[in-house]
């Protein structure tokens, strides 16, 4: 299969499954739920060591916000159920109820697992809180010096579906990292994925474990790094010299899908030779995003 | 079962008409004839809710009464799930200690909405009361949990004794409200009468009441005005001749 010249391996991209929260944020204006929002979201990159991954799935207009102020939706993401409501406290605690203005709603209001960050958050208010039931939801209100935090109770988690992923081979890094930044426009906004990476792009993907060093639990993703081409197996084609991934996280499988249908052709422009994807022989994760099928 | 469970009065009562077996939970397993022979009192005196209602459907949660109820005391009472509408204006004791559901009045109410029975210490401990109108005294007294919202004036002693909860007033309040609040909030949208005991605070735009009005706004219908909904408040605390811990919110602007 090519796209614009380009080919289109026959390949797939593993994903695994995760848990998922939606967190919207709202505030006076759009700029503090932004500011609110990237400092909730920042070290968030991959669970490998960042414990989480996290990124700003859309703006929302203040007509789709609870208060009626404008928004973000954050998607957040871990590996297991644990550790979702630990680092949803923890980062909350630190970025949404710190920022001015702000006030923080769940986004998955339907979801039957329901995890308790706004009733841990509410000790903040060292006994002064007070809490608020309102359409059967109930909200705590944390006195702050700026004046009232407001958080709901609870929030829904999903299973939803880390590592989706795609490779990016190009001629040059320049032509990479246009391609990529395409891909990026093309899938920004769209439902229920983020891109966790910086700008949704990562230049250092990573293969699991190490060939050297027993403690690492990832390492360089030699087979595609250009520079070891000549020292290593390499999976790097004739005339590409750079590679960039674009690694998306979604509440859904086809939400993953859709967004690759977007950001694959967008990537699919002058210098760039190969899309392809990456996998672990279907050892890693149950699912499995088959490139040529979803562009079919 | 049918849709909905119409309740027509047909025969205007007397006397005062005690008709607490009218309770949207309670119709939805009942068919009319059931419901017809449910007890009231009139002028203390027993008799059947069909004396006085035609009752039309059975077996629903969702309730219409319609009429000239100003003598219907005690509907909604204890009531714990469902719809209920009103249409016209009720007597008092409306939703008396109800814990669920929600009362919808399209008319006036009388004394002690969601408030507590006589010797209780607890009122409503649940659920949402809308007056389309104005509403008597006491409105609120002693309730644990849940909202009340009047679109018109509330009378006097509104939220005397809350122990937590919303009283939402959009018109004026009347004296001695909240008097004995220990925690929960009276938003004041028109002029209040504050007892001495409440304390001010500060002037902010409290969250959770742009949350609240929204939700009347959307849920209910309830015209609230932007000015109100991202509006300052005035924040007094109070009782503090009691825990303190609740508060009247009055709106002073945008």
């Amino acid at each position: 299969m090519r796209i614009n010249g380009v080919t289109i391996a026959d390949t797939f991209a593993e994903a695994f499954t995760m848990r998922v929260a939606r967190i919207v944020i709202t505030g006076r204006t759009a700029k503090w739920a932004r500011e609110a929002a990237i400092k909730l979201t920042g070290f968030a990159t991959s669970v490998i060591g960042c414990k989480c991954e996290a990124g700003i799935e859309r703006e929302l207009p203040p007509a789709d916000t609870p208060d009626g102020r404008p928004g973000i939706s954050v998607l957040f993401f871990t590996m297991d159920k644990q550790s979702l409501p630990e680092q949803l406290i923890v980062r909350l605690g630190q970025t949404v109820l710190t920022c001015p203005t702000t006030a923080c709603f769940d986004g998955l209001p339907d979801v039957p697992d329901r995890l308790t960050v706004g009733k841990a958050l509410r000790v903040f208010g060292d006994g002064f809180q007070a809490s608020k039931v309102i359409g059967g939801k109930r909200y705590w209100r944390l006195p702050v010096m700026e004046g009232e935090f407001l958080i709901e109770e609870t929030f829904g988690m999903l299973k939803g579906v880390g590592g989706g992923n795609f490779l990016i081979l190009a001629e040059d890094a320049d032509a990479a990292l246009a391609a990529a930044e395409a891909a990026v426009d093309a899938m920004t906004s769209l439902p229920g994925v983020i891109l966790p990476f910086p700008g949704g792009v990562v230049r250092s993907g990573s293969k699991v474990g190490s060939k050297r060093y027993k403690n690492m639990v990832a390492t360089t993703n030699d087979p595609f790094d250009p520079t070891l081409r000549a020292i290593t197996e390499s999976e790097v084609p004739k005339g590409v010299n750079s590679v960039l991934e674009i690694v998306l996280d979604g509440t859904d499988a086809p939400s993953i899908a859709a967004a690759m249908r977007a950001g694959i052709p967008a990537a699919c422009r002058p210098g760039i030779t190969t899309i392809t994807a990456a996998n672990f022989g279907g050892k890693l994760g149950p699912h499995h995003f088959h490139l040529r099928k979803i562009l079919a | 079962m049918s849709e909905i469970v119409t309740l027509s009065l047909a025969e205007r009562p007397a006397q005062v008409l005690i008709a607490d077996c009218i309770a949207a939970d309670r119709f939805a397993g009942l068919d009319a004839k059931a419901i017809a022979e449910l007890p009231v009192i009139h002028g203390g005196r027993p008799e059947t809710l069909g004396t006085f209602f035609k009752v039309r459907g059975g077996r629903s949660g969702v309730v219409r009464v319609e009429g000239e109820l100003t003598r219907v005391a005690a509907i909604g009472a204890g009531m714990a799930g469902g719809e209920l509408t009103i249409d016209g204006s009720v007597g008092r004791d409306l939703g008396l200690a109800m814990s669920g559901g929600r009362i919808d009045v399209r008319g006036h109410a009388g004394d002690n909405v969601g408030g507590a029975r006589p010797g209780a210490a607890r009122g409503m401990t649940g659920g949402e009361i809308i007056v389309r109108g104005n509403v008597g005294d006491e409105a609120g007294a002693r309730m644990r949990r849940g909202m009340i919202a009047m679109t018109g004036n509330g009378g006097r002693g509104t939220g005397v004794g809350m122990i937590a909860g919303s009283v939402v007033v959009l018109g004026k309040t009347g004296p001695g409200a909240g008097r004995f609040l220990k925690r929960g909030s009276i938003v004041a949208l028109g002029p209040i009468d504050r007892p001495a005991t409440f304390r001010y605070a500060c002037t902010y735009r409290p969250p959770h009441v742009g949350l609240l009005l929204r939700y009347l706004r959307s849920r209910a219908g309830v015209a609230v005005a932007d000015r109100y909904v991202a509006g300052r408040y005035e924040r007094y605390s109070g009782d503090l001749a009691e825990v303190g811990k609740g508060e009247i919110l009055q709106w002073v602007g945008e």
